[in-house]
């Protein structure tokens, strides 16, 4: 039984908790180049989403090179 | 492998890689992100909304310097994330990827999923410059490509899990399976709502320029991530490879 299970964890090699841990940051990445819409926000959010926004240009021009939709 | 030192290797890696692909774009893809803004302000100006005057120009410049200078940073924080996404697939695929080392078998890995979760996606829903996209429909645009990266990079998983379950004269059909679905799924998904009204010569060296900033990432994140999995893993690999 415990022959069986350690040859099943062998078989990845790496811990569950590293591959939760870049699930994350795969997750948090994407959003914020691919995904976060600053100018939208803006509406609801107010004077905070100048900052935002301005963060949000930052990451503008990849978004466009990259392939994800924006303006 | 100890799991710091595999986050560690993935995350530089991936930020490596983003470094290069936000390198590339500010060398090839920024002028037409600079001619796709031009007629912006050029459509600006004759409606009326902008006046065509110095003023304009010093912010103008002055945002755009900002934006351009993005390139780098937001390759890194995509590097990072998609450099996760590869490390978490490599990890699990990895004994049974073709390839005698390392490299070879995170650049198969790499050319892969530049295809199912990049290529694929790209054809139905291509790249735009600026002024393409309507900003009424950016949330919609978002969800439907969202959608169709994952719908093809899961559907190429389970037809890879199913391709395991055949015996060895019939794995190809897994790759069959996954060509159909795909195809099916390319025709089912809606188009995007937008139409382009930027030149469309314009539209397509914009978009020749992107596919390969792109690649460049890929490349690079299954060098790098090979080379120091090469070097860092002692743990060696299963002795079923000849
Ligand atoms: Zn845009």
């Amino acid at each position: 039984m415990s022959k069986v299970q350690q040859l099943s964890v062998s078989k990845t090699s790496v811990s569950k908790v590293a591959i939760l841990v870049l699930a994350i940051v795969f997750a948090a990445g994407l959003f914020v180049v691919g995904f976060d819409q600053g100018h939208i926000f803006s509406v609801v959010y107010g004077e905070q989403a100048f900052v935002d926004l301005t963060i949000h240009e930052l990451t503008h021009d990849m978004r466009h090179a990259a392939g994800f939709p924006c303006h | 492998m100890k799991s710091v030192l595999f986050i560690v290797i993935v995350i530089v890696s991936g930020a490596l890689a983003g470094a290069i692909h936000g390198t590339v774009n500010f060398a090839i893809v920024e002028p037409y992100l600079d001619q796709a803004i031009g007629i912006e302000n050029e459509n600006l100006f004759a409606s009326g909304e902008e006046d065509d005057n110095p003023q304009f120009w010093a912010d103008y410049e002055e945002y755009r310097v900002w934006q351009k200078s993005g390139q780098v940073l937001a390759g890194i924080i995509l590097g990072v994330a998609m450099g996760s996404l590869f490390g978490i697939v490599y990890a699990l695929s990895r004994n049974s990827l073709p390839g005698k080392n390392d490299v070879t078998k995170a650049v198969v890995l790499a050319g892969i999923m530049w295809i199912t979760v990049y290529l694929i996606p790209f054809l139905k829903y291509p790249a735009n410059p600026p002024t393409v996209g309507e900003t009424e429909t950016v949330v919609l645009r978002s969800i439907l490509y969202i959608l169709f990266i994952a719908i093809s990079g899961f559907g190429a998983f389970a037809f890879y899990k199913l391709s395991q379950k055949l015996q060895s004269n019939k794995k190809y059909l897994g790759l069959i399976g996954y060509v159909i679905f795909i195809i099916i799924a390319f025709f089912v998904m809606p188009e995007n709502p937008d139409e382009i009204t930027a030149p469309m010569n314009l539209v397509n060296e914009f978009r020749l320029m992107s596919v390969l900033g792109v690649t460049s990432f890929w490349i690079s994140v299954g060098i790098i991530l090979g080379l120091l999995w090469n070097k860092f893993d002692n743990s060696k690999l299963s002795p079923d490879y000849s």
